[in-house]
């Protein structure tokens, strides 16, 4: 039933598949990312392709750039950088990859970044350790490195509050899933840090005729929006009226069911439809398959699970993967 | 929702869609790691397949005989897989089905176009049903071949035969219920018929009529004088009660009594034994016809076969009743032929005694005692008395029996998905719907719940789901997923962009699919990734290409800037070769080349004005001069590239001899260097890598130009 496609080497600390699960991106604590390929479509044996040295200290999560912008990753370090590589073929036939960005740093470190694709452009959100989320554009569509920022600004419904110094230990960002036709730009935020008004996982829209960031939908019932949010994830919508948000907490996964349209005063109508255990300790990660009925999580109890609704619409924990030697 | 885990060996450990807190299964996750594990993560790849990277902390320099930090582990979920069906098989099935599916949903389409269904059209779908069904069936498998007597081997009982699969003994099920219009009067001799085929595949756990005659079988070779067994006589017992009545004839023939020596002293036994054959072997059945290797008597009409059966069972009591009993002197031939004829006579102690399992019992009562039984109520009825006569068997073909007798479509529903996979229930569902208005609402009214899809819908996306996990199935799924009206397009959708696009076959097929289904957004956006994807790996030609293709102004504009920029510098380097094919290639379609087929006619200007700056004469400053006219005047030289064309022009604006450029010519260019000073103040423009007096310099080389044309006119 299970089956295994890659040994990875010593020192792998994180790993990211691209668009269509042909590539691996593999992070090592010593900063140097390998990329493994199969090289036919039908086969699921990987090798090692490309091995490079991205960063001096370790790289902690590495995603890629949708395949319309090319076969890159941008790669987070355990020094709060953020670095875009991309694999080119120039002069011959020799495959390449090249450092085309590195975000410039200040005090604060990048936790967690994700790309969203809006009609043409590439947007990148960035989740900073100081609660500050920042937007940046994609200049030219066939060039990686010129990038303007286009938003900056905190994970909070009310903007007039002032929140104080924060300090955030992590973030996790999921875009909308995109849809070809869909024009909607979207995403939800949340963070695990000290101040409880950033935590809460908060929907933000792009408002084009204004040309800014909305906050329209904040996923969290009223005593639950201090808690520390550790995973967010946004499913697939392949014809649902609705939309269907996962988001991980100290108490668990909540499912939500938002609204795809926002009412008069620019929110999402909101139902809380499950609240899940979760795992034994805190979730990890949690990804939705291609039809976004399925959702599966890890987490600190080192076991898999996976989520699913019966047909009454009542989420279950329907099978575990317990890792076995 | 989607589909259960799948496991090896046993297809119980599925997961349940239907019992209300159904606890998690758990399985091992083997990943050949040594301990710890310090984290795992998890993505989906296409499909239905998860992969888990299981990595390992990381170790201090010095451990040199630690080889690999982690791995990535590849689970499919809710595959059909309870091991029965090998993978190649599997995927024979799933395309021999697409040809009948889509057949059948092409015919409901068009009948739904006529929209009232009139008397006519329901017999028309019947028989759509019945071909459709026929045609699934033949897939699973040919049809088990029946027990023929050997001539070989007189001691072979039962036919040793490829054991049949459960996928398809379910599937007989519901052909014979559903599916089969004309077999509904026979539906007792039907399941006569699926449990002389399948009963071998109730022994798993539990001892069957079939498993007991193997045993015997094994025990027979080594056995003289048969009929001094009593074991001998069960297994006739056993056979004939659930009708198999050519193996009761068999082994009736192995009596000692037919041996030539003995035939003298046995007289009497022999002729009772015989008689008990050729009696059994003319048992009236209501059908309309039976194998060529099959005993017994058929009669359509029920009268006919009403009159025969009482005639039959007549003789029997005849037989039993005869004094020819009092002179058998072999005891166990006495007492087996009377328990045989017992069975015969539909005595229920007997039948009961000769079964194994409620099933056989419930057959054994079709054959002996209620011939005549129809309606699926009181067949219904029937097994439920069975039932409590005998354990009930916990075996998913059971359940899937007593679901459909039962009536109750939730439960045959669940039975096929849990049990049988998603690919029988997404071909099933079509027979349980035939006039069944109950299953029908059932599985096709819309749930909000589901994300307004019905469950019929669900099922289907489950099974493509699955069907798009693997690389030689996925091109199969689209079929299944047309036929989902809420939300198969958008999962096609997906489907289609996590193809392995940098693969030429698979990024033609999937273009081909797009066309056929009419997404054509999809296929843009997949011309687009292959377009880049080419056009970085240095493949820039067919980058180009697909860009061209998707009309990618955006993308395309940024390629003719480098083009231009490279045209522009290389032109005295040797590499401009490489270049000149792929400039040949944009300028040879005028219309598809989004913007790049100038640079054709640039590079003639560019070639020429190497000439002039290599010091070949006047004629080569005429002919740039004029490619430099046709460029300015071609309305397909983008604005952004005047100025730098211009620009390289100088030394021609400038040519000291003569002005190379008329009054009007001139004009021309300092028109659209008007232009350009008022485009300029736009915010979207972009400036050309040219110092900042660029646009001066031109204008006076022009100014002076103009003045040096009309004093020479």
């Amino acid at each position: 039933m299970e089956k295994a496609i890659v040994t990875l080497e010593i020192n792998s600390s994180c790993t990211a598949w691209n668009y269509n699960g042909q590539r691996l991106a593999a992070g090592s604590s010593d900063g140097t990312l390998a990329i493994y390929d199969s090289a036919d479509p039908a086969s699921s044996n990987f090798s090692c392709a490309s091995k490079f040295k991205v960063l001096e200290t370790s790289i902690l999560k590495v995603v890629w750039v949708p395949p319309e912008f090319g076969d890159a990753v941008a790669c987070i370090g355990s020094d709060g950088s953020l670095s875009l590589w991309e694999e080119v073929v120039e002069d011959g036939d020799l495959i390449q990859w090249k450092l085309c960005k590195s975000f410039k740093r200040n005090s604060s470190t990048v936790l967690d970044i994700q790309f969203g694709v809006f009609s043409t452009s590439l947007k990148l959100v960035a989740a900073y350790s100081d609660g500050q989320v920042k937007i940046f554009e994609l200049l030219d569509p066939l060039d990686l490195k010129d990038w303007q920022l286009q938003a900056e600004f905190e994970n909070v419904i009310e903007s007039a509050s002032k929140i104080g110094q924060a300090f955030c230990l992590s973030a996790t960002i999921s875009w909308i899933p995109q849809r070809v036709e869909s024009q909607r730009s979207s995403f939800v935020l949340g963070f695990n840090s000290d101040v409880p008004q950033l935590n809460s996982s908060k929907v933000w829209e792009f408002d084009e005729d204004h040309q800014r960031w909305l906050p329209v939908a904040e996923l969290a019932l009223p005593e639950d929006k201090d808690d520390r949010v550790l995973s967010v994830a946004w499913a697939p919508n392949i014809g649902r009226p609705y939309e269907v948000i996962a988001v991980a907490t100290g108490k668990g996964i909540s499912i939500w069911q938002v609204g795809s349209n926002p009412d008069s005063d620019g929110r999402l109508s909101l139902e809380r439809v499950a609240s899940l255990s979760g795992h034994n300790g805190e979730v990890w990660q949690m990804e939705w398959d291609m039809s976004g009925m399925t959702l599966a999580t890890t987490g600190s109890d080192g076991v898999v699970k996976l989520w699913q609704a019966n047909l009454n619409g009542a989420w279950q924990e329907q099978a575990i993967f317990e890792p076995a030697t | 929702m989607p589909g259960m885990a799948s496991d090896s060996g046993d297809g119980n450990t599925s997961l349940v869609q239907y019992s209300p807190n159904p606890q998690p299964i758990t399985y091992p996750l083997h990943h050949g790691l040594k301990p710890p594990i310090s984290r795992l993560s998890i993505s989906w790849a296409r499909g239905n397949t998860l992969r888990v990277t299981v990595l390992r902390p990381p170790q201090p320099s010095a451990v040199p005989e630690e080889e690999s930090g982690g791995s990535v582990v590849e689970v499919k979920i809710g595959d059909d897989g309870d091991g029965e069906i090998d993978d190649a098989q599997w995927r024979r099935i799933a395309y021999g089905s697409v040809t009948p599916f889509a057949l059948l949903q092409s015919r409901k389409n068009s009948a739904s176009t006529l929209s009232k269904m009139s008397a006519f059209d329901n017999s028309m779908w019947s028989q759509h049903i019945m071909e459709y069904s026929a045609e699934i069936k033949s897939l699973l498998g040919a049809p088990k071949l029946s027990y023929k007597s050997p001539i070989d081997n007189p001691k072979e009982i039962l036919e040793d035969i490829r054991k049949p699969t459960c996928l398809k003994a379910a599937w007989e099920l519901m052909d014979i219920f559903y599916a089969d219009q004309q077999s509904q009067a026979w539906i007792p001799e039907r399941l006569i018929d699926w449990l002389a085929d399948y009963d071998c595949l109730l022994s798993g756990t539990q001892s069957s009529v079939h498993s007991k005659l193997v045993d015997f079988q094994k025990e027979l070779v080594a056995l003289q004088a048969v009929e001094d067994h009593p074991k001998y006589w069960e297994a006739i017992s056993s056979a004939l009660a659930i009708g198999w009545l050519e193996v009761v004839v068999k082994l009736l023939r192995l009596h000692g009594s037919y041996h030539y020596d003995q035939l003298g002293s046995r007289e009497t036994e022999n002729g009772l034994v015989e008689a008990v054959a050729v009696l059994l072997s003319k048992m009236p059945r209501l059908r309309p016809e039976l194998k060529a290797d099959k005993l017994g008597e058929c009669y359509k009409s029920k009268p006919d076969f009403m009159k025969a059966w009482e005639k039959w069972r007549a003789q029997i009591t005849k037989l039993d009743c005869s004094s020819f009993w009092l002179q058998c002197e072999h005891e166990e031939t006495r007492s087996g032929l009377k328990s045989v004829l017992q069975i015969l006579l539909g005595n229920s102690s007997s039948l009961s005694n000769a079964t194994q399992q409620w099933i056989e019992l419930y057959v054994a009562h079709f054959l002996y005692i209620r011939p005549f039984m129809a309606g699926l109520e009181s067949m219904y009825d029937l097994a439920q008395k069975c039932m409590q006569m005998k354990p009930v068997h916990e075996h998913k073909l059971i359940r899937l029996l007593i679901g459909i007798l039962g009536e109750n479509p939730e439960v045959i529903i669940a039975e096929c998905s849990r049990s049988f996979g998603p690919w029988m229930i997404a071909h099933a569902a079509e027979l349980l719907t035939v006039g069944n208005i109950q299953a029908e609402i059932l599985l096709s009214e819309p749930r909000y719940k589901l994300g307004g899809m019905c469950i019929e819908e669900l099922n289907r996306l489950i099974y493509a789901q699955i069907l798009s996990s693997h690389a030689l199935t996925w091109q199969i799924a689209p079929i299944y997923l047309s036929s989902c009206m809420i939300q198969g397009m958008g999962l096609l959708e997906t489907v289609l962009c996590k193809q392995a696009l940098q693969n030429n076959q698979v990024l033609l097929k999937t273009i081909e699919i797009c066309r056929l289904y009419e997404l054509d957004v999809v296929s843009r956006k997949i011309m687009k990734i292959a377009g880049v994807h080419d056009w970085k790996h240095g493949k820039k030609g067919s980058g180009v290409f697909w860009l061209q293709q998707v009309r990618d102004e955006v993308r395309l504009s940024r390629i003719a800037k480098q083009l231009f920029d490279f045209v522009g510098k290389s032109v005295s380097d040797e590499s401009f070769k490489q270049w000149e094919g792929l400039i040949e290639l944009l300028g040879s379609e005028s219309g598809t080349a989004g913007g790049l087929e100038f640079l054709n006619k640039y590079r003639d200007f560019r070639r020429s004005l190497h000439l002039v700056n290599s010091g070949v004469a006047t004629d080569a400053a005429q002919k740039a001069a004029e490619a430099l006219i046709l460029l300015m005047k071609n309305p397909s030289t983008p604005q952004r590239f005047w100025l730098p064309i211009l620009y390289d022009a100088l030394k021609l604006l400038n040519w000291p001899k003569y002005p190379l450029f008329d009054v009007s010519q001139t004009n021309l260019m300092l028109n659209k260097l008007q232009e350009l000073s008022m485009v300029k103040l736009r915010p979207d423009f972009v400036d050309a890598d040219l110092p900042p007096e660029a646009l001066n310099t031109v204008r006076l080389a022009l100014g002076t130009n103009l003045g040096r044309a009309i004093l020479k006119e």
